[in-house]
Parts: structure tokens; C-alpha cells; sequence
């Protein structure tokens, strides 16, 4: 079966002029223009399946959001193909554009000044949604989103969150089966990402939508995508499941230990991570996990003591870190 | 700290961040130059059909233009900018570091902006009176120059006025950024002598937004006009402005408390 | 198309309920623009009366007729300006505009017709107040109505086109205020904004009539105070509808180059 979204070797170069700083260089850039290639997205390639739900991961700059402005048509590729539900985006068909939806997290869509209930009603006349199936697609909406008594308020008496929610409904109105997520969550609290990321986890069940999503919060990445594509430098570092993210790249685990005396010195068990007055925390190698755990226990009197996987951000923090030095 | 360092030290800042936009200078140069020219169009057509427009001849009415352009020139790279963020700070609850500085307030937020380009409009304008006066043949006695200068300063003065008290109503009713508008529009008609207009027009034009008093008493200076007694109700409309804005603006600053979200 | 007819009314419903809201603000900023012909009509009946009632071959009441019809195709004229496209681009507004399955021209065109409603109920006071104050003299027949009412929204699409069309600059380089700027000082003169055409010097007159900009002001205002025949009312219109077409037609062209060049660059 052919994949919904497939990438073969995509590039995005841009040409950015160069100049030193000072008088005399601007002029002479006024004659002659010097350019720097910066290659955003560098012979990318990946293909996804319908219904899957992938996370983007990198550090800013990496090219996350470029391939997804391409993936979505706003952006031309400067070589490689990219095709998705068949379409090429960057032809931007109207048929294309009603099968998909551009998500970025901070862009408001919804009039100010107006209930959502009469935004959502515009939205409907934009994508031709039949009117039944509109009214059963909002209705459903509404209800996973617990926003009954908030669609008739003005958009600008919500909070943050609420217009957030809003914005997403909005955006998913005409039931895009393919779906691209850009920092969905940036800005709220804990509370509203939870909400957000439960209705997109909905969402894509319910409804098998393809969901490509970049972020910042680990925490997106880890309640929604099974598969995750790490890019660096417009590079791919890394395209398979998160837990295999994890042991690849980790070696080591994390031990929290909290003792009655704070001032004993764990240096030689290995590496302290932090020290809060009784708790502190220590990266050990995998191999010698079992080792230096029983070594801590026999040696020092333990309250309590945890064994736990790196977390995911440091992972990602030292996949960087390491391809950096690597270079 | 003494008002007039702090005012020559935003004004330092203002120049000096504005001159990085070195581009900004010949953008200004070009909307006066077309300011110029459409001025000179609508003279020209008038003085097609007449010889002189309620007593102004055409050397004379180039006079008021200049003044016109000068004054404009003033409003919009010193007392507009301030204003305006003046009603930013009022409606964003913003204003509050404005009352913790050792400074007294009025002056802080009515100097810190500084649209430097625009001064191109004055020295536009002292060009445009420059040439009407040599058009007129006039004599420019010590008397005169007094007269042009104080009702000059006077005007200025006023509209300043006028534009604290205006923007000091945003402390009780949030919403005037409006005002900026009509104050523009209002600013345009005095592009010609006040006298032309119908009485009710005229008295709006004078007392209440003193663009008479900003443009066209300047302007009977140079064409030899202007009265004492004119000045000296200037003189007295500028003190009467000044004591209300200052009134009005220390009424609101201390009804003042901050907006919040 | 039945779907754009259905957009077209769904946003235009947005926009009237929204600028409902904002009444004050809209009759504020009527109010601020109408100083500008109220100041030339009293120059110009200042003039009139200084040559015993009539300059030009217009009345001090013909004036005020102009200056009043003026205002309402003033404001029929303000459509999305060039500075509003750099702002959109800045902004990241264009980005989700383009991923919908229409072209932000509809947009435009339907959310600022939908205003436009408003602002003609809101103005019919305004007229009111000022033609008490400034007495004009009106002698209309019933087909300048007709055409005047059609004439009001060709200039709007007009103009529309016009400045969408300057708007597309913002597309290659940011620095484009001068280049608007000229563009209005020469709009304010050869369109009818500053005075009737007809006090204008001949061959200012004959370049206005390969210009569109007489077709999106002087046209439709004296469409309804002027004596036109109804032949010369209706070529008029025509002339607004070659115009629209044009515009339309060198719309679509660049167009397309400026969404290469946004989608090279990503704005």
C-alpha cells in the first residue's frame, strides 16, 4: 500500500547574503552580492503510514518546521519529491488542501471578536463541509472538548487555554485526514497540554488522521508519537520507535539516592548529577548499574534509593551533544 | 533629575537609534517632496480661478503651507509618537514605570519618543516659508521674527496641550486611539487660513483644537497680519492650556490604577 | 460557484457582526476623514462665491453635493491596504491563508464588502448632518441611482485590485513605503479625490481617462450629482467592468509569481 506521506530525499536550500559588517562592506555589497547556502533540510527521507502519529524532534533550527511548511505546500523543495494522499503539496490543489490542516501553535484563525460557534460556521462555507456532517463533526468536538458553554462567549473573554481549544476545533472542522502539528501546546499550562494532547490522541483514533507534530515538550512527544524522527542540522539522526531512541543512545541510567547525612561524598559511585540537600542523583553506566547499586547499600545507610532510565530530554541533549563533538 | 538633561538624553537616544535607518531620511524626503507638490497642485488650481482666496494672496498662502508643513513636522516626531504611546501604556496598564522613576512623569511621557525623521518636514517647511518670503518681498524686521518664533512656540505649546488632555481622557474611558485620527484630520484644515471657514468651524479650529493658533497666527506674523492683541490672547490661551492639561493630567494619574488583563 | 457564493456570504456575515461591534470606532474614524473634503469644499465655495456663485461650472451647492457624495465613496475606496500584506506576511497570517482552499483575494474582497454594509448605514446620518450644514443641491433621476449604486461597488473592486496589486511587492522586498506613497499623491490627483476632474487642466482630464483611478472616485460621484447621459453612465460602468478585468486578469499573473517567490523563501 502506498504511504500516505512519503519524503525521498528532500532538500531546502536557501540563499542568504553574506556580508561583513561595517561602511565600506555595505557598499561593496551593493555591487556585489555574497551568498551563503544554508542547507535547512539536507537528503531527507521517511515514509508514513496512514494513521501514524510521528513526532519530529530537534533542537531549534534543525529543519522541523521547514519540512513540515513543505510538506504542507507552503514551501518548495529545492530537490527531491514529496508526495502525500497522492498530491504533490507544493501544487497547493484545492482537493489537497481539503484533505489536510497546518496547525501552529500561537496563530489565531478565529475572529476576535465574535463566539467561536459563528467562526466554526465560516469555516464550514471555506471547506464545502457538508452541513450534516458539519454539524455531527462540531458537535463531537465540543463534547471531547468540554467547551459547551464556551463556544457562544466572544473568543477574547476565553483564557489562553480555552481560545487554544477553539483554534483546534477550528482547525479540524472539515476532518483532515492528514494532519500537521506545529508546537501545538507552546505557552499553556500543564493542565491544558494534557487536554489538547488527549484530543489529538482522539482524534487520530477515531478518525485514522495521519498526525505529524514537532515540539519542544518531550512530554507531547512521549503521550502521543510511537515513532519519533530526530533531525539535526537538516539531517536525520534518527527515525524509529521513542523506547528505541532511548536505549540506543543511553547508556546509562539515572540513580536517585536520599540519605539521612547529606554530607556524604558519592563521587565514586559515579557521576552526581544534582545534589538537593538529602536527595541526590547519579549517572551510572548500564553495565554497572546492579554493581554500584549494591555497593551504595551495603556501603551507607540508604532511606530510599530509585532506578530509573535517562530521561528522554537528556537523551535527546546528549544525541546532539555527542553528534556535535563527533563533528 | 533636571527636566531638560532627561529630555536631551531621550532625544540623544531617539537621534541615535534613528540613525541607523539612514534609509528612513530619503522615505521622509520623498512623502514632504510629494506633500510639496500636492500643495503646490491644489494652489495652483485655485489660483486658476481667482486672484486672491479670502484676502490671501498666493506668496501668502505658499506662507501658511510652509508654516503648515513646519508644525506638522513638530507634531509628528514629538508630541504624536509621545501621545500615542502615552494611550498604549494608559490602556495596557503599562504605565506604572513611569511613576517609579525619580522624574516628574509628565515630562518622562512626553519626551521619550522621538521620531527624528520627521524633522525633515521642518526644514521642508522653512524652505517653503523661506521662498513665500521672498515671493512677498517682505521685510524681516526684529518685530516680525519675534512675532513668528513666539506664536510659533505658542502654538506648539498649545497643541501639546491639547493632545495631553485629550489622551488624559483615556485614563477614565479607555478607548480613544480614534482621537488620533481626528486630530490629523482636524491638523489638516489648518492647511488654509482659518478666516476661510465657516464661523462654528472656526471656533473649533481656534479654541478648541488650536490649529489657528498653531498655524495660521504664525503665518499673519510673516504676512504682516498679525496683531498684538493676537498675541496676546495667544499668550493667554496658551497659559489657560497649559494649566488644564496639567490639571487634567495629574487628575488622572492619580485616579490612575493599573488595567490589568 | 455555489461554494463561493456560500463563502463569500458566510464571511461577510463574519465581518458585519464584527464591525457592528465596533460602531463607535467606525463613526470616529468617518468622522476624522470627512475634514478632508469638508476642507476643500470650503476652499472651493470660498472661490465660488469670490466669482459670484459659480467657478468651474459647479455651484457653491453643486460643491457641496460633490464633497458629500465624496464621503461615501471615500469610504468605499478603503480596502486592504499594501502595508496590510507586508503585515500579514510578517506575521505568519499569510502561511494558514494559503493553506485554506480559496484564494486570500476572497477573502479580502468578501470580509471588506461585508464592512462596507455597515458603513453605508453608518454614514446615511453623516450625510444627513452635513448636508444641512452645507446645503447642497441635488437633481437625480432615478437611473443615476441605479448606476451610482452599482458604480460605488465597481470602484471598491477597483480599488481592490489596484492596491492588491501594489500589495504583491511586499513579496520581493520590505521597503516599500515610498513606493506607496508616490502611488497615492498621484491616486489623490488623478482620480477626482482632490477636486472635480473637471477643474482640472485639460491634459491632467485626458490622462485621468486611461487611468483607472477617475473610474474609482470621480466617476461614481458624479455618476449621481452630475448631469451625465444615460449612455455616458453606462459606458462609464463598463469602463469600471474593463477595469475590474484588468485588474483581474494582471492579478492572477502576478500572483503566481509572488507565491513562487513566498514559497522559495517562506516569507
Amino acid at each position: 500500500m502506498t504511504p500516505t506521506i512519503s519524503v525521498s530525499n528532500l532538500s531546502k536550500h536557501y540563499k542568504v547574503p553574506e556580508r561583513d559588517g561595517g561602511m565600506k562592506a555595505a557598499v561593496i555589497s551593493l555591487f556585489n552580492r555574497k551568498y551563503r547556502t544554508v542547507k535547512a533540510v539536507d537528503d531527507v527521507s521517511f515514509n508514513i503510514e496512514a494513521g501514524e502519529v510521528v513526532g519530529f524532534l530537534g533542537p531549534n533550527g534543525a529543519g522541523k518546521t521547514t519540512t513540515l511548511k513543505v510538506l504542507s505546500g507552503l514551501l518548495h523543495p529545492t530537490s527531491g519529491m514529496v508526495n502525500v494522499l497522492g498530491y504533490e503539496p507544493t501544487k497547493r490543489s484545492h482537493d489537497y488542501l481539503r484533505q489536510v490542516a497546518l496547525v501552529m501553535g500561537n496563530r489565531n484563525q478565529l475572529s476576535w471578536d465574535l463566539p467561536a460557534i459563528d467562526s466554526f460556521e465560516l469555516q464550514r462555507a471555506i471547506y464545502s463541509i457538508p452541513l450534516n456532517e458539519f454539524k455531527k463533526t462540531r458537535d463531537d468536538f465540543i463534547d471531547l472538548l468540554e467547551l459547551k458553554d464556551l463556544v457562544n462567549k466572544p473568543i477574547r473573554n476565553l483564557s489562553l487555554g480555552e481560545r487554544m481549544k477553539m483554534e483546534i476545533v477550528g482547525a479540524l472542522l472539515h476532518r483532515p485526514k492528514v494532519l500537521f502539528l506545529d508546537e501545538p501546546t507552546i505557552g499553556l499550562d500543564v493542565t491544558m497540554q494534557r487536554r489538547i494532547r488527549a484530543f489529538i490522541k482522539e482524534y487520530n483514533q477515531r478518525w485514522g488522521a495521519t498526525v505529524l507534530l514537532t515540539s519542544h515538550y518531550m512530554a507531547d512527544v512521549e503521550a502521543l508519537c510511537k515513532r519519533v524522527i530526530v533531525i539535526h542540522h537538516g539531517h536525520t539522526l534518527f527515525d524509529g520507535e521513542l523506547n528505541q531512541l532511548v536505549t540506543q543512545f543511553s547508556s546509562f541510567k539515572t540513580l536517585g539516592i536520599t540519605l539521612p547525612d547529606p554530607e556524604v561524598d558519592l563521587s565514586q559511585y559515579g557521576e552526581v548529577l544534582t545534589r538537593d540537600g538529602a536527595r541526590v542523583t547519579l549517572r551510572v553506566p548500564k553495565a554497572k548499574t546492579s554493581q554500584v547499586t549494591a555497593n551504595l547499600l551495603s556501603d551507607l545507610q540508604v532511606d530510599d534509593l530509585t532506578v530509573e532510565d535517562t530521561p528522554i530530554d537528556d537523551v535527546i541533549d546528549s544525541v546532539f551533544t555527542s553528534t556535535k563533538e563527533a563533528k | 533629575m533636571n527636566p531638560i538633561k532627561l529630555a536631551l538624553t531621550y532625544l540623544r537616544i531617539g537621534v541615535l537609534n534613528e540613525m541607523q535607518y539612514r534609509i528612513n531620511f530619503f522615505i521622509q524626503l520623498l512623502q514632504s517632496f510629494i506633500s510639496v507638490a500636492t500643495g503646490l497642485i491644489g494652489l495652483s488650481l485655485v489660483f486658476g480661478q481667482v486672484k486672491t482666496l479670502a484676502g490671501w494672496s498666493r506668496p501668502e498662502l505658499l506662507a501658511v503651507m510652509g508654516v503648515h508643513l513646519l508644525m506638522g513636522g513638530v507634531i509628528r516626531s514629538i508630541i504624536q509618537p509621545n501621545m500615542e504611546r502615552l494611550m498604549d501604556d494608559v490602556r495596557n496598564g503599562t504605565l506604572d514605570f513611569a511613576l517609579t522613576k525619580p522624574a516628574d512623569a509628565q515630562i518622562l511621557v512626553s519626551v521619550r519618543e522621538f521620531r527624528f525623521w520627521q524633522l525633515v518636514d521642518v526644514i521642508v517647511g522653512i524652505v517653503v516659508i523661506s521662498i513665500a518670503f521672498i515671493q512677498l518681498n517682505g521685510t524681516l524686521g526684529i518685530l516680525q521674527i519675534f512675532g513668528f518664533l513666539s506664536a510659533l512656540i505658542m502654538g506648539g505649546i498649545m497643541l501639546y496641550s491639547v493632545w495631553l488632555m485629550v489622551t488624559s481622557i483615556s485614563f477614565w474611558v479607555i478607548r480613544v486611539q480614534e482621537i488620533s485620527n481626528l486630530f490629523e484630520g482636524l491638523y489638516a484644515a489648518g492647511r488654509w487660513p482659518v478666516g476661510i471657514y465657516p464661523s462654528w468651524l472656526r471656533t473649533g479650529l481656534t479654541f478648541l483644537v488650536p490649529v489657528a493658533f498653531a498655524v495660521t497666527i504664525p503665518a499673519e506674523a510673516l504676512t504682516n497680519r498679525l496683531t498684538g492683541t493676537s498675541l496676546l490672547i495667544a499668550l493667554g490661551m496658551t497659559l489657560l492650556f497649559v494649566v488644564l492639561s496639567r490639571g487634567l493630567w495629574r487628575l488622572g494619574l492619580s485616579n490612575y490604577s493599573g488595567a490589568s488583563s | 460557484m455555489r461554494r463561493y457564493i456560500d463563502f463569500y456570504l458566510a464571511t461577510m456575515r463574519i465581518s458585519i457582526l464584527e464591525q457592528i461591534q465596533y460602531s463607535v470606532a467606525n463613526y470616529f474614524y468617518m468622522i476624522g476623514m470627512i475634514t478632508e473634503p469638508v476642507i476643500y469644499l470650503v476652499v472651493w465655495t470660498t472661490i465660488a462665491r469670490q466669482q459670484g456663485g459659480t467657478t468651474g461650472g459647479y455651484t457653491v451647492g453643486a460643491f457641496a453635493a460633490y464633497y458629500i457624495i465624496w464621503t461615501l465613496v471615500r469610504n468605499m475606496n478603503i480596502v486592504f491596504t499594501p502595508f496590510g500584506w507586508e503585515w500579514r506576511i510578517r506575521e505568519g497570517q499569510l502561511s494558514m491563508m494559503l493553506m485554506r482552499p480559496i484564494h486570500p483575494i476572497h477573502s479580502d474582497v468578501a470580509f471588506f464588502a461585508g464592512w462596507k454594509f455597515v458603513v453605508i448605514l453608518l454614514w446615511l446620518p453623516l450625510a444627513a448632518i452635513l448636508s444641512w450644514i452645507f446645503k447642497p443641491t441635488f437633481d437625480i433621476r432615478w437611473m443615476e441611482v441605479i448606476v451610482f449604486s452599482l458604480a460605488i461597488w465597481g470602484a471598491y473592486l477597483i480599488r481592490t485590485m489596484l492596491l492588491s496589486l501594489l500589495g504583491m511587492i511586499t513579496f520581493w522586498t520590505t521597503r516599500v513605503s515610498a513606493i506607496f506613497e508616490l502611488y497615492f499623491g498621484l491616486e489623490l490627483i488623478l482620480s477626482g479625490r482632490l477636486v472635480p476632474m473637471t477643474l482640472m487642466p485639460v491634459w491632467i482630464q485626458n490622462l485621468s481617462n486611461y487611468l483607472p483611478f477617475k473610474w474609482t472616485f470621480f466617476f461614481p460621484i458624479e455618476a449621481l450629482v452630475g448631469n451625465l447621459t444615460d449612455v455616458q453612465l453606462w459606458s462609464g460602468f463598463g469602463m469600471q467592468l474593463l477595469w475590474i478585468a484588468t485588474g483581474i486578469f494582471l492579478l492572477n499573473i502576478i500572483w503566481n509569481f509572488a507565491i513562487k517567490q513566498y514559497s522559495a523563501v517562506g516569507g
